[in-house]
């Protein structure tokens, strides 16, 4: 008894002094590792970190496709540095989903590869909080292809306190996103469902941090678009069915319902037992549920007679338009044999077309953190997949046309016409 | 061996709680007041606020039932497992998803489509009903010889691992067959048409659908266990295992035969399930797993007619949840319900009748 | 009785205490060095400080489930409990608050309640002690697995708590309860007395040394408790609670002590966690982590406290490094055209399934139980009704 005593405090002390050791030892790496700006390379590395396990395997699937697929039309170059990219896994088996521990060794695997000059990721807002941080501190540019969550950038209505600076613990920003932020989705939904003639509108959400966010951003802005919510409720994805809730929202005399949510969540099923309370209502949503799977009946998405009355929000235009988006899509196309693409795989595509162009512009002595970021950051006026496109001052996307979307013939989300937003505080 | 007598088995130690009368029966009067509260609680808010009638709760309870329904027939299936061989067969919620899933293989197979006409529709779906209940319950057989049958002598709680192992495997195998998201099908039956309107209520083709098969299936299986043969083999080897060993009945086959009859019950559920939902998912059969056997739980583990009863109540308590205080507050609302249930009578609703009790 | 004589014996003798002692000491030293030997921030050391706080939390559920035999599925609980209040007293998440407590000057500008780690250990232990007895009051007359289905519940409404946190805000407008499923995030780095702050951002060292003393603690804890009065009276209750009772064992109390020690130490390990995870979100708090968690218990050996710790380890570097750092790069390197990614919880699940059916004691049974086993008795009460034959068992080492 006494001899272990002994034993555990003396492995404390040692314990301890091995942790005042670590403490001198850290600061000593920083010097090298996170300023590893000024050298210059020839062959650098890009790494992902995406949920690929899971519910939203699919969509995850498409959007490394667009990331390879930008990666294989430079044939492994930018210019004369080659680029080597590696996909990370934020998501684990046990939990099925993203996972905040392998988030957090994700971005500290970008950071001890001193090979890294960019990080596409993540996709969930929530992941992002983890890495942004993290990520800031070695100076490392990231690129979120997903991210609408109003605080990752900016203070506007609808973020956190202490939002967005808790993220860039150096003061410096080193995030930028290619999605506009919900306030400006916000407000393209509101004025459709202004447009559309509704009147009272209830909203679901479901309770993540986009999903949630969204509805937060629709409740502060209705007022002043001349729309009442009857209400706006957290829904349980996982819960049987949605009935009892659409009989609710049946008596405060909606006549018009929003799920603020990806499809995941259970889009389907509340879109379906809403459209069976209230027949003839109007069904809206964002671009998380704006993709085939909940839209054609094919591929398990509503059936048609439902999908005639949902219309959705997406931050493109109709692809076939304009030069970029035509390209992308021949190319998807012709490497994956798919002509109506999940609606993430351009987002890839366009963050590693992006990074992969800004490496090249910069050439070989910028092909390091400091030079990709500083390149990232300048990105104006870029004609992109997206439509044209730079990054202001808070690393947001330029972008504020919302396309709204209804449903075509061949049950895929078929373009309608544009819808001009702008973020007001 | 010497020392493995048979009072010393686990029946023996219960003696000391069951004698204590009074306290039984005052957790019988807790019960039905706990039971009762929020229907009465809302049937009068209704009556006496602008509703003036009683419709509004007796659709929540009607439709609690007819949801109810559902996760009584899964927890059948948890029920008879746990009576036999006393596991908490965690792969059963998605031997159910595996079910509603092999039906929606089947629409398309079958060529079921809206516009089948209702000769059609009534034959394919049989055909699917009695596809799905061969294929779960021979799924079911099949976990039990791999995953059980190899650790009967094992600790008691190995199996329940290996029923968490099969469970993961089976959603892995649902997330490759359909996919992440939750997936719409064809809505055959038309099923949230109303067909009548009695006292305000208005019932579904997808009520009458899932109470045309489900009240059939349970007194069959009921029927099956109390009269058959073989059930009355399956309730020897349920209270004790090695006498019924020695008076001859093949215990193996039993257990078997109790988890083919839980996997097709299982099977049955999950084409409902796809019918009134419309929606099937790989990740269904978890929460309603988990419903179901709190279900079983709640009626009296072991005991068919509690886990009937269990089922009914949570599709209640679910329908009231939802519709009066909001959907994010159901599990909570359902699980404080059992754990109060649990206080008041720590057997389940219908705990006596069990073999551990009996 | 004979049998139940045999059984508390315990055939340790002085020399076995020696050989074992040399053996706690080089494997503590390993323990204490191994960080040294990768790089500050690699991957396998960030799983090495996941896995060993989900030793702390093996060791606290295997004294609820495998001494006291109570089984418990709602373990999540105290995860939750003790990581939320990290997140409500080491971070800027009150921002109108302004509370700090022993904390170094990098924290003492910022917003919000900081106090310092240590003092948020302890804050995490007590709290969830008191959550432990809450959720043990009602399970006092049940039996078997009805305590898992009483402890799931609590489990689950716990995290329907978390979820709908942001509604709930007894203490004001701008005091919610939780964030829900959006983060509480950033939560401060670990700041111990006399030494500089921890940063994770530049060496994950220092959280490996903070959560290994953790587990040491615990572990020497776990051990007295187990070759104590206390410990004893647990494993009679496991054994049979009829006799425990007509022996003088006081029930209530007996029994709420497992839940108040096994609450304590999940509460701990989750007060490490948050920081070192740096967020708090109510999606970490599902029903599949008390499974999880119950996993490496039984895995390792039901009642082992060495089993514990080494299920803990096992499977959290299946799922957090082998799954998806070694074997996702297999097919690739095959020349496979296939993402092993979605494989990935059906691969868990085989190992699962695999692992108890060649090794149904667990990786490292319990002495008692091993004992048992081979000597042909029956297994726990409520155990296996069809012990015909007793399963041999070819392991019987623990210190």
């Amino acid at each position: 008894m006494n001899s272990r005593m002994r034993i555990l405090a003396s492995t404390a002390a040692v314990a301890t002094a091995a942790v005042g050791l670590a403490a001198c030892g850290g600061s000593d790496d920083e010097g090298s590792g996170g300023g590893g700006g000024g050298e210059s390379a020839s062959s650098v590395t890009v790494l992902s970190s995406l949920p690929l396990q899971g519910a939203s395997k699919d969509q995850l699937a498409a959007m490394v496709n667009g990331i390879k697929l930008a990666l294989d039309e430079n044939g492994g170059k930018a210019g004369s540095v080659s680029v080597k990219y590696q996909s990370l896994d934020d998501s684990t088996a046990q939990a099925g989903k993203w996972d905040p521990t392998q988030t957090g060794a994700n971005a500290r695997k970008a950071v001890s590869d001193k090979s890294v000059v960019a990080y596409i990721g993540e996709f969930n807002s929530g992941a992002s909080q983890i890495s942004m941080p993290v990520l800031n501190q070695a100076g490392i540019a990231q690129v979120s292809p997903a991210n609408t969550a109003v605080g990752l950038t900016t203070d506007e209505p609808g973020a956190e306190s202490g939002e967005p600076q808790k993220y860039a613990p150096t003061g410096k920003k080193t995030y930028m996103r290619i999605v506009p932020r919900d306030t400006i989705q916000g407000q393209a939904l509101l004025a459709t469902l202004k447009k559309e003639g509704c009147t009272k509108v209830a909203v679901a959400n479901d309770q993540e941090t986009y999903g949630a966010g969204l509805a937060k951003v629709m409740g502060l802005k209705a007022q002043e678009a001349g729309i009442t919510i009857t209400s706006n409720t957290g829904v349980q994805p996982d819960a049987a069915n949605f009935r009892a809730y659409a009989a609710k929202i049946k008596g405060e005399g909606a006549d018009c319902f929003v799920f603020s949510g990806v499809t995941a969540n259970g889009a389907a099923q509340i879109y379906k037992d809403v459209d069976a309370a209230i027949p003839g209502v109007k069904l809206y949503g964002p671009d998380g549920v704006c993709e085939s799977g909940l839209t054609n009946p094919g591929k398990g998405g509503l059936p048609k007679a439902l999908a005639e009355r949902f219309k959705c929000t997406v931050a493109t235009l109709e692809l076939k338009s304009y030069p970029g988006g035509n390209e992308f899509l021949t190319a998807y196309t012709k490497a994956y044999n798919d002509d109506a693409p999940d609606p993430y795989a351009i987002y890839g595509y366009e963050a590693m077309k992006l990074i992969l162009d800004t490496i090249e512009k910069g050439g070989p002595e910028k092909a390091n953190r400091a030079g990709v970021l500083e390149g990232l950051l300048a990105t104006k006026d870029r004609d992109s997949a997206l439509g044209k496109y730079g990054f202001d001052e808070n690393g947001d996307t330029t972008l504020t046309a919302y396309g709204l979307y209804e449903v075509g013939d061949d049950g895929n989300p078929k373009f309608a016409e544009q819808i001009e937003a702008t973020a007001t505080r | 061996m010497a020392t493995n007598t048979p009072a010393a088995g686990p029946r023996a130690r219960r003696f000391p709680l069951l004698n204590d009368q009074g306290r039984e029966r005052a957790g019988q009067w807790a019960l039905i007041i706990l039971l009762l509260a929020l229907p009465v609680y809302y049937g009068i808010s209704d009556l006496t606020g602008d509703q003036g009638n009683l419709s509004r709760l007796a659709t929540n309870l009607f439709e609690g039932v007819s949801n109810g329904t559902i996760l009584a027939l899964i927890a059948v299936g948890y029920t008879l497992v746990y009576g036999i061989i006393e596991l908490i067969n965690f792969a059963h919620g998605d031997v159910f998803m595996i079910g509603s899933f092999v039906s929606v293989g089947l629409f398309g197979t079958l060529g079921l489509t809206l516009a089948t006409g209702p000769l059609g529709v009534v034959v394919g779906l049989l055909v699917c009903l009695i596809v799905a209940m061969v294929v779960t319950g021979s799924l079911n057989v099949l976990i039990e010889r791999v995953a059980y049958r190899p650790l009967r002598d094992a600790p008691k709680l190995a199996p329940l691992i290996t029923a968490v192992g099969f469970s993961f495997i089976l959603q892995n195998v649902g997330l490759l067959w359909l996919g992440g998201s939750p997936k719409s099908i064809p809505d055959l039956i038309r099923a949230q048409e109303t067909i009548a309107t009695v006292l305000g209520v208005e019932i579904s083709r997808a009520d009458i659908v899932a109470i045309a098969v489900a009240v059939p299936l349970m007194i069959a299986i009921t029927l099956f266990i109390s009269r058959s043969r073989m059930g009355k083999a399956m309730r020897a080897t349920a209270q004790d295992p090695d006498a019924a060993r020695l008076m001859g009945i093949k215990v193996d086959s039993t257990i078997s035969l109790t988890f083919m009859l839980g996997g097709m019950l299982a099977g049955a559920a999950g084409l409902l399930y796809a019918l009134y939902q419309t929606n099937v998912w790989y990740f269904q059969g978890f929460q309603a797993g988990l419903l179901a056997f709190t279900a079983a739980v709640m009626g009296g583990i072991g005991n068919l007619r509690g886990a009937v009863a269990g089922g009914l109540i949570i599709g209640c308590i679910q329908q009231i949840a939802d519709n009066r205080i909001g959907t994010q507050w159901t599990p909570a609302i359902v699980f404080a319900y059992l754990i109060l249930i649990m206080v008041f009578r720590p057997r389940g609703l219908f705990g006596e009748q069990t073999r551990e009790a009996g | 009785m004979a049998t139940f004589d045999s059984v508390m014996q315990r055939p340790v003798g002085p020399r076995g205490m020696t050989v074992s002692t040399i053996a706690a000491i080089a494997i503590v030293a390993f323990a204490i060095v191994f960080p040294l030997f990768f790089d500050p921030l690699s991957g396998f050391l960030g799983t090495s400080i996941q896995a060993l706080a989900y030793v702390v939390m093996a060791l606290g559920l295997n004294v609820v489930v495998g001494f006291a035999g109570l089984l418990d599925l709602g373990y999540v609980a105290f995860f939750a409990i003790g990581a939320y209040t990290t997140g409500w007293v080491m971070s800027g998440f009150y921002g109108e608050a302004n509370i700090h407590v022993f904390v170094t000057s990098t924290v003492e500008a910022l917003p919000g309640i900081h106090m310092n780690f240590l003092l948020v250990l302890v804050i995490a232990a007590l709290l969830c002690a008191v959550a432990g007895v809450v959720i043990g009051l009602p399970t006092l007359r049940l039996r078997g697995d009805y305590i898992a289905i009483v402890t799931l519940a609590f489990g689950e409404i716990i995290r329907v708590f978390a979820i709908n946190g942001p509604e709930i805000r007894p203490f004001g407008e701008n005091y919610p309860l939780t964030q829900g499923k959006q983060s509480i995030t950033p939560i401060d780095q670990i700041d111990l007395p006399f030494l500089e702050p921890l940063n994770s951002i530049l060496s994950l060292r220092g959280y490996y040394w903070v959560i290994l003393g953790i587990v040491l603690v615990c572990l020497f804890v776990v051990l007295r408790l187990r070759d104590s009065r206390i410990g004893r009276a647990w494993i009679a209750l496991r054994e049979d609670e009829v006799a425990a009772a007509s022996m003088g064992i006081p029930l209530v109390k007996t029994k709420l002590l497992a839940y108040l020690v096994g609450g304590a130490m999940g509460g701990l390990s989750g007060a490490f966690l948050g920081p070192f995870i740096q967020v708090v979100n109510a999606d970490q708090f599902a029903f599949s982590f008390s499974i999880f968690i119950l996993a490496m218990v039984i895995l390792g050996g039901l009642g082992s406290v060495w089993g514990a710790v080494i299920g803990a380890l096992v499977l959290t570097f299946v799922n957090n490094y082998l799954i998806p750092d070694v074997l996702n790069g297999v097919p690739g390197a095959l020349g496979l055209d296939f993402q092993f990614s979605d494989l990935g919880f059906g691969v868990f699940g085989f190992l699962l399934v695999i692992v108890m059916i060649l090794r149904p004691q667990g990786l490292f049974p319990e002495r008692r139980r091993a004992i048992e086993l081979t000597e042909g008795l029956d297994g726990p009460p409520g155990g296996p009704p069809m012990g015909a034959t007793p399963a041999p068992t070819t392991t019987r080492g623990e210190a």
